[in-house]
């Protein structure tokens, strides 16, 4: 949950990217971190295991600034997308005010993401939230990609409660702010 | 009144914050460490008080939570209902993090002039000041515009807009 710390005057948000592995959730935070003003950002802290995959999370700080007196920040958390990870990814939401959820547009993934998707469901629901009433805005993932399936295919197995959706391509970085600054209104607006 | 999961918000008024800082400050001096901080279980950073140098709190802040929230899935895997402690000991510095409410993360840093169990029960005293803390906070019913003001939600978009962007 935000939190609002009135004698500090500053406002904190956790936003956390989720969905399944390869899917460039990641790279979204890479491309935010190469891109975003120096006075902005913070390093960006990786646990990854040597062949580069998330082991637990990647997290990176974006200091928004003063916003009516109040210092806004924003954290942003991915986590580990391998099915095997399950426990880990509840411990990385713990606490998430919004959810990007990173779709790989791949034909052969859809499964992946559909399932990922309903284990995204359930864990929101273990926080005690309702998963419709959640801020998330989906990422339609590696639009670039020749195999890329349609978007009207993936709205339907993947957007029943039409949440926003961005179509993106995170190793350009198209698509990669247009989802963060989508999932940042829907959390400022749920203060 | 129950606690409602629904909230997204947890606003932590002035005299609270100050409360808080009092007890880490006594924390800090009644043993003789370095550093503490209370943190949300999200990882956010509540407040800190000790070595004013420290740079890294953020940063801190997030592997701490990440740290307790993992021991928290190890423990459901062990059916055990949670950790309410946990000890880091390194060769300089020793980390001691205790549990507070289920929704608080409060941390010690000392090192080895300090004795394990000194911190113990002073850490357990402080999470009981804490805990009641926490408990008035949660009863807190401060509409978000009353802290925040009405136009805050139209000056944050602009401000996303304006740094959110390729």
């Amino acid at each position: 949950m935000a939190l609002i710390n009135v004698a500090a005057r500053e406002i904190h948000c956790k936003i956390v990217y989720y969905g399944p592995g390869m899917g460039g959730k990641t790279t979204n935070l890479q491309y935010i971190h190469s891109q975003i003003p120096q006075t902005t950002k913070t390093d960006l802290l990786s646990i990854a295991t040597e062949t580069e995959r998330t082991l637990f999370f990647d997290f990176l700080p974006l200091d928004l600034g003063k916003v009516r007196g109040f210092q806004t920040r924003f954290h942003l958390y991915t986590v580990p997308g391998q099915v095997l990870y399950d426990r880990t990814r509840v411990a990385v939401l713990s606490g998430a005010d919004g959810v990007v959820f990173v779709a790989d547009s791949r034909r052969d993934k859809l499964e992946e993401n559909v399932n990922s998707l309903k284990e995204l469901a359930r864990n929101v629901q273990k926080m005690g939230k309702r998963f419709q009433d959640f801020p998330l805005v989906l990422q339609y993932n590696k639009r670039d990609l020749p195999n890329a399936l349609s978007v009207p295919i993936m709205d339907k197995y993947l957007n029943p409660l039409h949440w926003t959706r961005c179509e993106a391509s995170a190793t350009t970085g198209a698509g990669v702010f247009d989802t963060l600054r989508v999932i940042s209104k829907l959390v400022i607006g749920k203060l | 009144m129950a606690f409602d999961p629904q909230l997204t918000s947890m606003i932590v008024p002035l005299e609270e914050v100050a409360r808080i800082e009092d007890v880490l400050t006594r924390l800090v001096d009644e043993t003789g460490g370095n550093h503490s901080l209370l943190l949300d279980k999200s990882g956010q950073v509540i407040a800190s008080r000790g070595d004013a140098n420290r740079q890294d709190t953020t940063a801190l802040g997030a592997l701490i939570a990440g740290t307790f929230a993992s021991s928290r899935e190890v423990a459901k895997l062990l059916r055990e209902k949670e950790f309410k402690m946990l000890f880091q000991q390194g060769v300089r510095e020793n980390l001691f993090i205790a549990l507070i409410g289920d929704q608080w993360i409060l941390t010690i840093i000392f090192n080895k002039e300090t004795h394990i169990g000194l911190v113990k029960v002073l850490v357990k005293k402080a999470s009981e000041e804490l805990l009641g803390v926490l408990g008035r906070v949660r009863q807190n019913r401060r509409m978000r515009d009353d802290v925040l003001g009405g136009n805050f939600r139209t000056s944050m978009e602009d401000t996303i807009d304006l740094l959110f962007r390729d």
